[in-house]
């Protein structure tokens, strides 16, 4: 009972912060209600018992990434008048609903059928930093190797997009 | 009940696409992105939690590790864009458009 409890609340908060997102006009208000979301999300990890998963998603992205967006949105100094006008945004969104509203309810649909499952915490370790870890170094290894590269290359990327001119003239 | 939990993920990458398609600011429309992210790593880490196995568990953090890369990236090109043209504006940028 208390578990439905906090899963009604976490979610009625990942909703209406994924909402501020697409409706505010400022992109620090849309960050703010973004970080909300994640940390909502992060307590419904933890309602599934995804240890790692919940810690990973305080410290990854609602600490690292989300503080890295915000750091260059302050960086840039957005005024209100630097602002796109988005005069015809809410048509968007109307037609946007049109054309997401049949997918997500036949999608609701397929998921009625699904096999039902209670959703008590699991002991025994299960979503621990061991368990985990060891599906991760035996049975993931190579995308894992693969993911290190992916971002070895970002790092140089974004540095070399970023950085300072004057060694390239 | 644990459709509950999918039928959230779902409502927000739909919240997410709605994002991309309706806004016109960079930042907005890259955090919607984020925020699809999000709802995948939620599915996963459901479905795991469904068949009791730790697989969704390490895919959820390879989804981390590729989204980070993401952002790193996706504003390094931010602020080469705001540079040059100073806007935020994403139809502005029509550099390919030829």
């Amino acid at each position: 009972m208390f578990a439905e409890g906090l899963f009604f609340v976490f979610s009625v908060l990942s909703v209406l912060g994924a909402i501020g997102l697409v409706l505010f006009r400022h992109p620090m208000s849309g960050a703010m209600s973004l970080i909300v979301t994640m940390i909502s999300l992060a307590g419904l990890y933890a309602l599934l018992s995804a240890k790692l998963i919940f810690v990973l998603q305080l410290i990854v992205y609602a600490g690292a990434i989300m503080s890295l967006i915000l750091f260059i949105i302050m960086f840039l100094n957005i005024q209100i008048d630097d602002l796109p006008n988005e005069k015809g945004r809410f048509y968007y969104l109307l037609g946007g609903i049109v054309i997401i509203a049949p997918i997500g309810y036949f999608l609701i649909k397929v998921i009625k059928t699904l096999p039902g499952s209670e959703t008590t915490i699991i002991g025994g370790g299960f979503g621990g930093v061991k368990e985990v870890g060891l599906v991760l170094f035996q049975d993931w290894l190579f995308p894992f190797e693969i993911v290190s590269i992916l971002l070895l290359v970002a790092l140089v990327g974004a540095v070399v997009l970023a950085g300072k001119r004057r060694l390239i003239k | 009940m644990i459709q509950n939990y999918l039928i959230l993920s779902i409502i927000l990458f739909s919240l997410g696409i709605l994002g991309v398609i309706s806004r016109r600011n960079v930042f907005t429309v890259f955090m919607s992105i984020e925020l699809m992210l999000n709802a995948a790593n939620l599915s996963f880490i459901t479905f795991s939690r469904l068949h009791e196995s730790m697989d969704g568990h390490v895919l959820a953090m390879l989804v981390m590790a590729v989204a980070a890369a993401e952002a790193a990236l996706a504003l390094a090109v931010v602020i080469l864009l705001h540079k040059h043209k100073g806007n935020l504006d994403t139809d502005v940028f029509s550099l390919l458009k030829g």
